[in-house]
């Protein structure tokens, strides 16, 4: 570990007062969580960009910065790779999947395995996906105070304990609706810094040489840095073809099928269509962005480097790039700056999965196996004291990642074993209705014991290896995805062809071939697909204990709504993204224009504000 | 700078990732989740496909510069 000096006073206010901020500012939102379903879900209300923001924080974790600004340095423009590859599953994500969680109301992914396939299914997925994120949170937590405990000299342990509770003060009293509004604050937070990293680079670049920052950057590197994409299969840590099957392939059906954290955040959007526009938006634009944020203070020290090979030490290793980058083109205080947004990954990402595990276990676990039905208020003091479980057990899981050789290794270690059975089973039992429950069990074990063989003989895996070299002693790297997602799908599809099929009646729903019907099995009649307009409304509050919103009949002419049909209510204020909002059906029409009546249930769920307007659309 | 660091990565990654997002239009088309005769529906069809071009095409303009420095 190379010796830097890291750290002023200042940098060390600076970090401990954005932790103090974004504490206070989840804790706020606490009041929004009523029950579960706001606890875990947001209560279904938020607008796309507000999803979009959050899920950046999410997928940027603290690990991010330091992984892709060390491939950044070694390899240039490479390190993008993983951030530009996430568009060809797109469309059944958006027309298959994303409508099938909306629309069954599945609350987690577990529980879509026992109504696909049975109970065995779900709780053999409920255990794998609990190993991953618990672990993953782990790797976040490490990630933090390895960095951290270098700057205040606190011990790496009691930094690990202090980050732990620092995020557990928000999400304890705030959940979901808590980890998206800090998340869309952290997401900014991290954006804006990394971007000004780029910039001071560029600047520094352009001082040390004399000319403009960016011509100085770009000149500065190699025609094979700036090459987009890895050599096809060379060298073995660093090839094109194993991080397309890892990544491209397992990585983004994972990250988009199978991310409970990122699941729950789209769960969160107002409807199915704000949850495709966040997801296209956040594909498109803000994950290139991204690419730029972890990876650039790579590029800027290979730069400084080929300019200048006497300003970064020569006995820097690759991994500490980021931080000497850092230290170097920034002052006091933006030093600070910049580790505190390293903070908001961490943070941003661990809350999510914590979130996204304590839905699990209560839905999963608690639920299920509960002799008595429990209230709401008795979920919810469950589910917030899980989330603290989560952490601890978290924490005591840190020292086993730390004893990996690197975190970037612990990473993949994690990726490899307990993504593909479950991408294999919830891929086929999407998109394939013959696919059987005796089947997805035996994706389960039969496909994780044939991995587990291909880690001990990589010989199994060589048909797969596109020429890449074989390590010795360390096996294949991230072609062992090939192998693992073809022995996990190769068992289901066999088993399938040699098992009976389910019933189609308990498949209604619950595949793509579905999902033109799911609008009328959500609504429980058939869905009003008639585009309307939405009308600005003055609310008054009225005694009725039914769950209905009774409008003007010119103005439920004007949404071209029936009684019966659902109706989403927000505050006017479009910056608000649905915080103030609610869900409903239209009641019977009164006569007077431009007022909608609601009753007090509504207006604690929604927290409308006296004498502001509300905006009205029809949902079906 | 040979093949295998340049065009061949490109086309494995738009060949193999092209197959997987054909048959995913494919699959939604023909099971009716995304519906071509709903206009809403239809603007998302562009929207799917334009994505796919422009990540190619960015990765095509990156390529073409590293050859051509």
């Amino acid at each position: 570990m190379m010796n830097i000096e890291v750290g002023t006073q200042l940098d060390k206010i600076v970090i401990l007062v954005y932790f103090s901020l974004v504490m206070g500012f989840g804790a706020y939102f606490g009041k929004y969580s009523k029950s579960t379903n706001d606890y875990f879900f947001g209560g279904r209300r938020f607008a796309w960009w507000l999803i979009t923001i959050s899920i950046v924080a999410t997928g940027v974790g603290s690990h991010s910065f330091v992984k892709y600004s060390t491939k950044a340095y070694q390899y240039g423009l490479s390190s993008t790779m993983t951030y530009l590859n996430d568009w060809f599953f797109m469309p059944l994500f958006m027309f298959g999947w994303l409508p099938i969680i909306y629309y069954t109301k599945v609350r987690s992914i577990p529980e879509y395995f026992e109504r696909r396939f049975n109970p065995t299914a779900r709780y053999l997925a409920t255990m794998m996906i609990l190993l991953y994120m618990i672990g993953y949170i782990a790797i976040q937590f490490l990630t933090l105070a390895t960095a951290l405990y270098r700057i205040y000299g606190i011990p790496l342990m009691l930094t690990v304990v202090l980050i732990a509770i620092a995020t557990t003060i928000y999400m304890h009293f705030g959940g979901q609706t808590s980890v998206i509004f800090t998340d869309l604050l952290q997401g900014f937070i991290l954006i804006f810094a990394g971007l000004l990293l780029f910039f001071l680079g560029i600047q520094f670049l352009g001082n040390q040489v004399g000319i403009n920052g960016l011509s100085a950057f770009w000149m500065n590197l190699t025609p094979l840095q700036k090459l987009p994409l890895a050599h096809f299969n060379h060298p073995p840590d660093f090839n094109f073809v194993g991080i397309f099957w890892q990544d491209g392939i397992a990585g983004s059906i994972g990250f988009l099928f199978l991310n409970q954290g990122l699941i729950m955040r789209f769960m969160a959007a107002k409807s199915v269509n704000e949850g495709r526009k966040a997801a296209a938006i956040n594909v498109l634009f803000v994950l290139p962005i991204s690419a730029i944020v972890v990876s650039n203070a790579g590029w800027i020290g290979r730069a400084i480097t080929n300019v200048a090979p006497g300003i970064l030490p020569s006995e820097m290793a690759a991994n500490d790039v980021f931080v000497a980058v850092t230290n170097i083109v920034a002052s006091p205080g933006v030093f600070g700056f910049i580790i505190a947004a390293l903070c908001a990954a961490l943070m941003s990402t661990a809350d999510t999965l914590v979130n996204a595990s304590s839905a699990v276990v209560v839905n999963d676990i608690y639920r299920p196996l509960s002799k008595k039905v429990k209230t709401e208020k008795q979920e919810l003091e469950f589910a917030r004291w899980t989330s603290i479980a989560v952490k601890v057990i978290a924490v005591i899981l840190v020292p086993f990642f730390n004893s990996f050789d690197s975190i970037y290794e612990a990473h993949g270690w994690f990726h490899s074993t307990f993504t593909p059975p479950l991408v294999v089973g919830v891929f086929l039992g999407i998109f394939w209705k013959r696919f059987t429950s005796q089947a997805v069990i035996a994706t389960f074990l039969g496909g994780a014991f044939l991995m587990i063989l291909g880690q001990f003989y990589p010989q199994l895996i060589s048909p797969f290896d596109h020429g890449i070299e074989l390590r010795p002693d360390r096996g294949y790297s991230y072609i062992g995805a090939l192998y693992n997602i073809f022995v996990c799908a190769a068992v289901g599809v066999i088993v399938s062809l040699f098992t009976k099929s389910d019933s189609s009646q308990k498949l209604v729903g619950l595949t793509v071939y579905d999902v033109q019907n799911l609008k009328s099995i959500f609504k429980g009649s058939d869905a009003n697909e008639e585009v309307g307009g939405c009308p600005v409304v003055n609310w008054k509050l009225e005694s009725n204990d039914s769950d209905e919103l009774r409008f003007s009949s010119n103005d439920m002419k004007l949404m071209k709504a029936n009684p019966g049909d659902l109706v989403y209510v927000q505050d006017a204020r479009w910056w608000l993204g649905g915080l103030k909002s609610a869900h409903s059906t239209y009641g019977k029409p009164h006569s007077e224009d431009g007022v909608v009546y609601i009753n007090s249930s509504h207006l604690e769920h929604g927290q409308f504000v006296e004498g502001l307007p509300l905006k009205a659309e029809k949902e079906m | 700078m040979d093949f295998f660091h340049t065009w061949l990565p490109f086309l494995y990654l738009y060949g193999v990732g092209g197959i997987a997002f054909i048959i995913g239009m494919l699959i939604i088309i023909r099971s009716n989740a995304l519906r071509l005769t709903f206009q809403k529906h239809l603007k998302w069809v562009w929207v799917l496909i334009f994505g796919f071009l422009f990540y190619a095409a960015i990765h095509a303009f990156l390529i073409f510069v590293a050859i051509g420095s």
